[in-house]
Order: structure tokens, then C-alpha cells, then sequence
């Protein structure tokens, strides 16, 4: 929004000198600590890829973590960042949409709808740490397969379940009605109006949340520590998903808190470095093509 | 929505095909999965003979992690790891810690402790008596035992630990740790104190041997320095031994892993560069 | 292929149900298109109704899973000393909790006084006072900040803060409450701005105009008409941002000493609830009391968070009846 009306020419402008002082005060106030803030927070990004990527070797990337001696890799890590990140979202996007779907579709609007959509906000607001203690009751407990893989990408896919349903909702409901009864009116079922009306009209939406619980299992580490554990299986391109899945987050943190190896500081810039590269590469992967889509439509 | 789904389709069904094979493809020598887990000291050993150990036998998983001594026998008794690294014997009771029944203790090496300060701090030695007084907060400023007047920072490693039941038991004889002030701080394994120590000036700290680096500074006890030859001569108190817990008898590639990291070559190898000490050393 | 037309009339406005329904009439060879359509739609009903209902199992059986765990710590612990001893002893049994709720608020706490005006600062300045280009630019940039891993934020923290801390204030440690509640300012700043940002667009112009009609400048109206106007949606970020802060993890971890001793000055190394479940959980037996007394903090933890959620529905439907 901008000022409404210019003051320098109106006949209602302040003649107070004090009131053009503090607006003009509060003015340059305002830009100052805004200034700061951005230019700190940018030097942080800056600092962060700046520490890590030019040492970057192609070796580093897909390297063994060596145990005691310098050199190692973060390869397993990186891998089962992405391969945890796989098994999740298959997990997690499918229910969150369907359930999504049924509370923007299908439900009713009485007290019992309200109170599921509660829980479903209760439940996206819990913090992750909570869904590693389930996970740790559910899998480590109750089934007694230890610290796995799949019990790590479970326990991602709780966490990311209830805002993916929300997002989906939200979407959905955004989408004009008249689209909607449009494809009513052309005799399709209620299922083929989901599927070629509602959802491509959304997908902007459902893009976005998709981008955003991505991101959030990629860096999540508190979740995998309970549930998957601090080590690899040791080997690269391990799918096994009984084996243990430690990702690029919580070696970053085991790396840094352990520090064996000698270049431990050297391999923590540099793994952090990958994580924040990753994540936005991510960003941008997904919101160019949007981007481009609304261009064209505009 | 359709190239998504084909997508995931695709990936899945790339997932368990690898999975199956993966699985199928073991047919040959040794196989099996090791989890290792529990004591800190000792896990620059279990890394290096589980690399080591893979060369020979690369059908075998290995994965070793570390979070403190009693978290070894306790994920065997759990079910989480198949052995248990631990730097007393618990199939007996220790001060402090109660026996876990059913497991086996195998003695795997020796490990000599060292108290640790900052590279900053001038002193190089302290007797027993000075020890005592640091670690149960008496002595609270570096002067008073020699050094410059800086606050001493006391590292100290989180219940659980063999380490500090060790250096507890063996350097201080005994006496209670602190347990709170604003000059003093608990960390959960060996890498930490390692961390903590090299980087806060006027840190003392407690730590192997084995972790030891030229960042920091290895005290002398009672004008004794801590070396391997002074453990082995008996002139230097402060070292236990470490060892292997599992559940019961242990078979299969635990069993060879086991003896491996028992059988002399090991010992007399990799072992003593890492600068632990063979157990053959201390009869 | 029939088109049946409605006897109700071709323009009455259809309920959600009755949508759609033109199939619905069975008739015919069972596996002919109408049926086959039919079998569809109640299919995906009913996997749209079971998801949902696995959203709102997930919850209860978190709910019920850690209450159950953790209500066995008052097997061996009275609930005052629970709440209120602050020696934290479990080798020798004392399980005294209050260290780490102390230091949950007061880090929650320190991390709001801190971040929600310098929020709320960059709130005004992208709604009010940026030229078009640069808020274009700043708000994806402040989306982006949201999404990076918090072990990053701790691991700067420890890399980077604590230094700084130690040199510029001389303390021994810069480990504790100052240093995890400037990490975690960082962590918060995009979430509160971002939605405080929006509440501000949100508030109609007409108050704005009619401010400035009666002669009011910028710093006036802003400061005395729009950031009132704004007040829920500002509150609903400043509560989203508080439920990241009490349910910090890993960076907090890395900053703030791990040390179970009450906070008594900022730069003393201690502990809350998060950073104490995870550095603990490892270490315990799960059939403990140590491991209940740690379900139970997680329970509180759990607690916290979905009464904010009902504080926020709460402001929300006061707001909307304003």
C-alpha cells in the first residue's frame, strides 16, 4: 500500500515541525534496522556457501565418510537424505492430498468436521521432536525392527501428513466454483471433476506445499537421530530400507559434535554448505516453472 | 498428476527390485549385519577394525555409532545393536551402574586416560590432590595451581560415560565430580570433550588417549606423563580396559569380528597406532 | 448414453451431494461405464474418508502413546517434585524438571522480547515503506529463509556466534540462553514477518486514507491505525513463531550447553526440555523411570503446542467477530 495522498502540497498536511520530525525519523528508523537485518541475513547465506562450496569436490560428494582419517565423503548421507525424502513424500503426498481432498470435497460442515480440521492443525504444530519419540515407541518398542530407513521415513511422513493435508485443502477451496460446476454441467462424476478440474487448477497451491514439506524432510534431523540413527550402512546406493539412515543433516551434526576425524571442520562447512544448496535448488526448481506458467497466463 | 504417478511408480518398483537383489546377491563367505554401539573411547578401534574387517569380509555391514558407554550394553539388551562397546565389564556390578544379566563381556584393549587442558593454560602437570580440588569445584582459578589468574572451565562428560567412570575411579580416586556452577559444563561423548576442550580457553577436561591432538594439551598426573610406556611400566595409573558386550554367546560375523579385533595381529597393528594398548601388554 | 434432466428444474443451485448425481441411478450391465464410474467415485470416497481418519489416528495415538509412557513417571515421582524440584539427578533418582520448563519460557520468552519487534519493524517496512521492486525481492527471499535446516542455524551458532559472544562480552563459555535465543531469533524472523506482513496488507485501505484525511503522517498512521488494525494477524504470527521456538531442537542443542543446571544468568551453559529429550533418549532403558520422566517432558512439550493452537482459533473467531 502506498501513501495515499502526497503531503507535501495538501492543504490538511501537518504544520507540526515535531510530527514531520518523528515521520521523518521514524522513516529513516525503519529502512536502518530493515537494512541490517536483510544485509545480515543475506551475509549469512553468503557466508554459509562461501565456507563450503568452492572446496567441493565431485570425490566429497559421493565419497565414503572416512571414519579416523581425513578425506572422507559424505555419499551415503547424501544419498539417503534423498532416498528417506523419496519414501516419505510417496508416503505422505497421497494421504495428505486424499485426506485434503475429503475435508475440501466430501465432508460435511458440522462440529465433528470442525474438530478434525482441528486436529489436523494441532497435529501440523506439534514439534518434530514428539513424531522421533512416537517413532521411536512405534518402531525401536512395538515392532522391534531397531533403527531403520523406513521407520525414519514413516516417522518423516507423520510429520509432513497434516500440512500437506491442509495445504491441499486450502487449495482446493481457492479453486473458482464455476469451474467446478462447469464440469458438473458436462456430466462428469465427482471423481473425474477432482482429477481434471480441481487439481490442475490447484496444483499452484499443491506445488508450493509439495516444495515446502520436501524441504522440511530433507533438513529435518531430530526425527531421523530417534529413528534412523546416527550411522550408514557404510556403502553407497544402499536401498535396503532396514539398514540405517543416517542424512546429510544429522551427519553434519554427528561430524561437528564428534570431530574424530581431523578435517571434521572442514567437512562440516562443506556438507552444511551442500544442505543449503540442495534446499535451494529445490526453491527454485519448483517455483520457476510455476513462474513461467503464470507469465504465460497472465 | 499423470507423470507424477508414473514417477513414484517407477521409483518404487526400481526401489524393491534393488532391494530383492540386494538381498538375493549374498550368497558367498562371511555374511551378516554388526551394530555396534556405546562407548566414545573405543570407537576410533571399532571404526578402524570394521574397515579392516569389510576388506576381508565384504559381505558383512558393519555400522558403529557412540553415545556413551552405557548405551552399549544397554541397545544389546534392547535388541538395537549386536554389540555392545562398554569401558568397564558390565556383566558385573561397577559403582554406579548394575550388571546387565545374560551378556558376555569379551576384553578387546586397553585404554589410557589423560586429563586434558586448552593449549592456552601454562601449567603442564598437576598432582592427584589438585585434581580432586579442580573437579570437585575447591579450586576454582588457574592460579592457584600455577598457571595464570583465568577461571577454570570444567568439562565434564554426561552419566554414562566410562570414560568418567574411569578417570573417576582411577585419577581422582574416588572424589565427587561438580555438579553445577556457571564455569562448568557436561558433554555427551569423546568427540565433544574433544571440541570443548580445543576451542574454550581455561577448559580442563578428561579424555583418552587416542583422541588426544596437538590442539590441546595433555596434563602430566603426579609428574607422570601419559604414555603408552608409562602404562605399561605401571608408572601411569589411569588407563582400564575396554570391551565388548553381546547378548549371550556370539556367533556368526559378530563372533569373527570379535576375534579379530582379539587376534594378535590386530592388537599388535592397528591397534597400538591408534595408541591404544594390546591387552597382552599388561600381564 | 441418456442425459437425464433434473425435474427440478435446470437452474437450482445443487448441494455437494446431489452433484454428480446423475449417476447415481443404478441400472444396466455391471460392468458397463456408469457402474464402473460409480464403484470409482465411492472407492475414492471412502480413501479420502480413511485418510482423514488417519490424520486425526496419528494424533490421538501420539497423544495417547506419550501420556501413557510418560503418566508412569508418577509411579516413582510425586508430581511436585516433577514440576518443581530443580535437581535433575536421574543416577541417583531425582527427577526434578524444573530446570529445563524454566528454561523452555525463558528461552521462549527472551527469543519473542527479541524477534517480534524487530519483526514487526521488517513487517512495515516491506508492507508500507519499500519501493515495489525491492519487496518483489525481499519477501521470496524471507519465504527461502524458512526452509533451511535448523542443524545449519546451530551449527553457524556454535561456529560463528559463540566466538563472538565470548570475545565481545569476555564470559568463559559463550554457551546458554543469549546465544540460543539469537539463533533462534533467526530461525523466527521470516515466519513472524512474513504473516505480520500480510495482516498488514490486509487491513483496508480506507483506514489508511482516512488517516491520512485527517492530516496524519506516515510514522502517525502507521504507528497509531494500521499496526492496531493489523493486531490479530500480527498475534497469529508471533504464536506461530512460538511454537518454533519451544519445539527447537538441534539448534538449540548445539548452543546451549547441555547442562542441567538452572539458568541464572544468560551465559550460563543449561538446558530445556528439547535439547535434553535428545541428548537423554539414547542413554535410558526404555522401561525406566528416566525414560518416562523424558516421555513425560515430551508430553508437555506436546501439550504446550496444541493449546496454542486452540489460543490462536481462539483470537482467530474474536478477530473475525470484530
Amino acid at each position: 500500500m502506498k501513501t495515499a495522498v502526497r503531503q507535501s502540497r495538501s492543504p490538511f498536511r501537518s504544520h507540526s515541525g515535531t510530527n514531520v520530525f518523528y515521520n521523518r525519523l521514524f522513516t529513516a528508523f525503519v529502512w536502518g534496522v530493515s537494512g541490517c537485518i536483510v544485509l545480515f541475513i543475506l551475509a549469512l547465506l553468503f557466508l554459509i556457501l562461501e565456507k563450503g562450496l568452492p572446496s567441493l569436490t565431485w570425490d566429497f560428494i559421493v565419497g565414503l565418510p572416512s571414519e579416523i582419517e581425513e578425506g572422507g565423503g559424505i555419499g551415503p548421507a547424501l544419498f539417503n537424505s534423498f532416498y528417506l525424502l523419496l519414501i516419505s513424500l510417496l508416503i505422505a503426498v497421497p494421504l495428505g492430498m486424499a485426506a485434503g481432498i475429503y475435508l475440501a470435497e466430501f465432508a460435511p460442515d458440522n462440529k465433528w468436521i470442525g474438530f478434525v480440521r482441528i486436529c489436523v492443525e494441532g497435529l501440523a504444530s506439534v514439534p518434530s521432536i514428539i513424531f522421533g519419540l512416537f517413532g521411536i515407541v512405534l518402531f525401536v518398542e512395538t515392532f522391534q525392527i531397531g533403527l531403520t530407513i523406513l521407520g525414519g521415513a514413516i516417522s518423516l511422513a507423520f510429520l509432513n501428513l497434516p500440512v500437506m493435508t491442509r495445504v491441499t485443502e486450502e487449495s482446493i477451496r481457492a479453486v473458482p466454483a464455476e469451474l467446478k460446476q462447469a464440469s458438473f454441467a458436462l456430466g462428469a462424476t465427482h471423481l473425474q471433476t477432482i482429477r481434471k478440474a480441481l487439481v490442475p487448477a490447484a496444483v499452484n497451491g499443491l506445488v508450493t506445499g509439495i516444495c515446502l514439506i520436501a524441504g522440511r524432510a530433507f533438513g529435518e534431523s531430530a526425527v531421523i537421530i530417534l529413528t534412523a540413527g546416527v550411522t550408514t550402512s557404510g556403502v553407497m546406493w544402499d536401498f535396503n530400507v532396514m539398514s540405517p539412515g543416517e542424512t546429510l543433516a544429522v551427519h553434519l551434526w554427528y561430524v561437528q559434535s564428534e570431530a574424530i576425524v581431523p578435517d571434521a571442520v572442514s567437512i562440516s562447512d562443506k556438507a552444511a554448505a551442500v544442505l543449503v544448496f540442495v534446499i535451494l535448488a529445490f526453491n527454485f526448481l519448483f517455483r520457476i516453472p510455476l513462474w513461467i506458467r503464470d507469465r504465460k497466463n497472465r | 498428476m499423470k507423470w507424477f504417478k508414473s514417477l513414484s511408480v517407477a521409483a518404487l518398483s526400481i526401489a524393491l527390485v534393488a532391494t530383492s537383489v540386494s538381498a538375493a546377491g549374498a550368497a558367498s563367505s562371511l555374511k551378516g549385519k554388526i551394530v555396534i554401539n556405546g562407548s566414545s573411547a573405543l570407537l576410533p578401534l571399532t571404526l578402524q577394525a570394521s574397515n579392516e574387517f569389510k576388506k576381508l569380509h565384504p559381505k558383512v555391514k558393519i555400522s558403529a555409532s557412540a553415545a556413551g558407554s552405557i548405551t552399549g550394553p544397554q541397545s544389546v539388551r534392547k535388541g538395537i545393536a549386536d554389540i555392545g562397546a562398554v569401558d568397564w565389564d558390565a556383566s558385573q556390578d561397577v559403582p554406579g551402574f548394575k550388571k546387565f544379566e545374560g551378556q558376555v563381556a569379551h576384553q578387546v584393549a586397553v585404554i589410557p586416560f589423560a586429563a586434558v587442558a586448552n593449549s592456552n593454560v601454562k601449567v603442564d602437570g598437576l598432582s592427584t590432590k589438585q585434581l580432586q580440588d579442580i573437579f570437585s569445584g575447591k579450586v576454582t582459578n588457574w592460579k592457584d595451581v600455577g598457571g595464570d589468574d583465568a577461571d577454570i572451565i570444567v568439562v565434564n562428560r554426561a552419566f554414562g560415560s566410562g570414560t568418567r567412570v574411569n578417570f573417576q575411579m582411577k585419577a581422582l580416586q574416588g572424589t565427587e565430580f561438580l555438579s553445577k556452577g556457571s564455569n562448568y559444563k557436561e558433554v555427551k561423548s569423546s568427540g565433544d570433550m574433544k571440541t570443548a576442550v580445543e576451542t574454550t580457553p581455561n577448559a580442563i577436561g578428561y579424555i583418552d588417549l587416542v583422541y588426544v591432538t596437538n590442539k590441546m594439551k595433555a596434563l602430566k598426573i603426579n609428574n607422570v606423563a601419559p604414555t603408552e610406556a608409562n602404562v605399561i611400566n605401571g608408572t601411569y595409573k589411569v588407563w582400564g580396559y575396554g570391551y565388548y558386550m553381546t547378548k549371550g554367546k556370539p556367533d556368526g560375523a559378530t563372533k569373527a569380528f570379535i576375534e579379530y579385533v582379539q587376534s594378535a595381529k590386530f592388537q599388535n597393528g592397528s591397534l597400538k597406532k591408534l595408541k591404544f594398548i594390546p591387552i597382552s601388554a599388561m600381564k | 448414453m441418456q442425459w437425464e434432466t433434473s425435474e427440478r428444474g435446470p437452474f437450482r443451485k445443487e448441494k455437494a451431494s446431489e452433484l454428480g448425481g446423475s449417476i447415481r441411478t443404478g441400472s444396466g450391465n455391471a460392468f458397463d461405464r456408469k457402474n464402473r464410474l460409480l464403484f470409482y467415485n465411492r472407492l475414492f470416497k471412502i480413501a479420502c474418508v480413511a485418510s482423514a481418519v488417519f490424520v486425526c489416528l496419528i494424533l490421538f495415538g501420539i497423544l495417547f502413546l506419550m501420556f501413557r509412557t510418560g503418566a508412569l513417571t508418577f509411579r516413582d515421582v510425586s508430581p511436585v517434585t516433577f514440576f518443581f524440584s530443580s535437581d535433575w539427578a536421574p543416577e541417583s533418582d531425582s527427577y526434578g524438571a524444573f530446570v529445563f520448563i524454566f528454561g523452555t519460557l525463558a528461552l521462549t520468552l527472551l527469543t519473542l522480547a527479541i524477534s517480534v519487534p524487530l519483526s514487526v519493524v521488517i513487517a512495515v517496512f516491506l508492507s508500507e515503506v519499500a519501493p515495489a521492486w525491492l519487496r518483489n525481492l525481499l519477501r521470496p527471499v524471507l519465504d527461502l529463509l524458512v526452509g533451511i535446516p535448523s542443524v545449519v542455524y546451530g551449527f553457524l551458532g556454535l561456529t560463528i556466534l559463540i566466538p563472538l559472544l565470548r570475545d565481545i562480552t569476555g564470559t568463559n563459555m559463550g554457551d546458554g540462553l543469549l546465544a540460543a535465543a539469537i539463533v533462534l531469533t533467526i530461525m523466527v524472523l521470516p515466519t513472524i514477518s512474513r504473516v505480520s506482513d500480510d495482516a498488514i496488507c490486509f487491513v483496508p485501505r480506507k483506514y489508511r486514507d482516512a488517516s491520512y484525511a485527517l492530516g496524519a503522517t506516515r510514522f502517525q498512521t502507521i504507528f497509531k491505525v494500521t499496526i492496531p488494525a493489523a493486531r490479530s494477524g500480527i498475534l497469529y504470527g508471533v504464536i506461530l513463531g512460538m511454537a518454533r521456538a519451544i519445539g527447537e531442537t538441534m539448534a538449540v542443542v548445539m548452543v546451549i550447553g547441555n547442562t542441567p543446571q538452572l539458568a541464572d544468568s544468560l551465559f550460563k551453559p543449561t538446558s530445556v526440555l528439547t535439547s535434553n529429550i535428545v541428548m537423554q533418549i539414547a542413554n535410558v532403558p526404555f522401561d525406566s523411570t528416566w525414560n518416562n520422566a523424558l516421555y513425560l517432558m515430551g508430553f508437555l512439550l506436546l501439550v504446550i503446542s496444541l493449546l496454542m493452537i486452540v489460543a490462536v482459533r481462539w483470537l482467530q473467531r474474536k478477530g473475525a467477530a470484530r
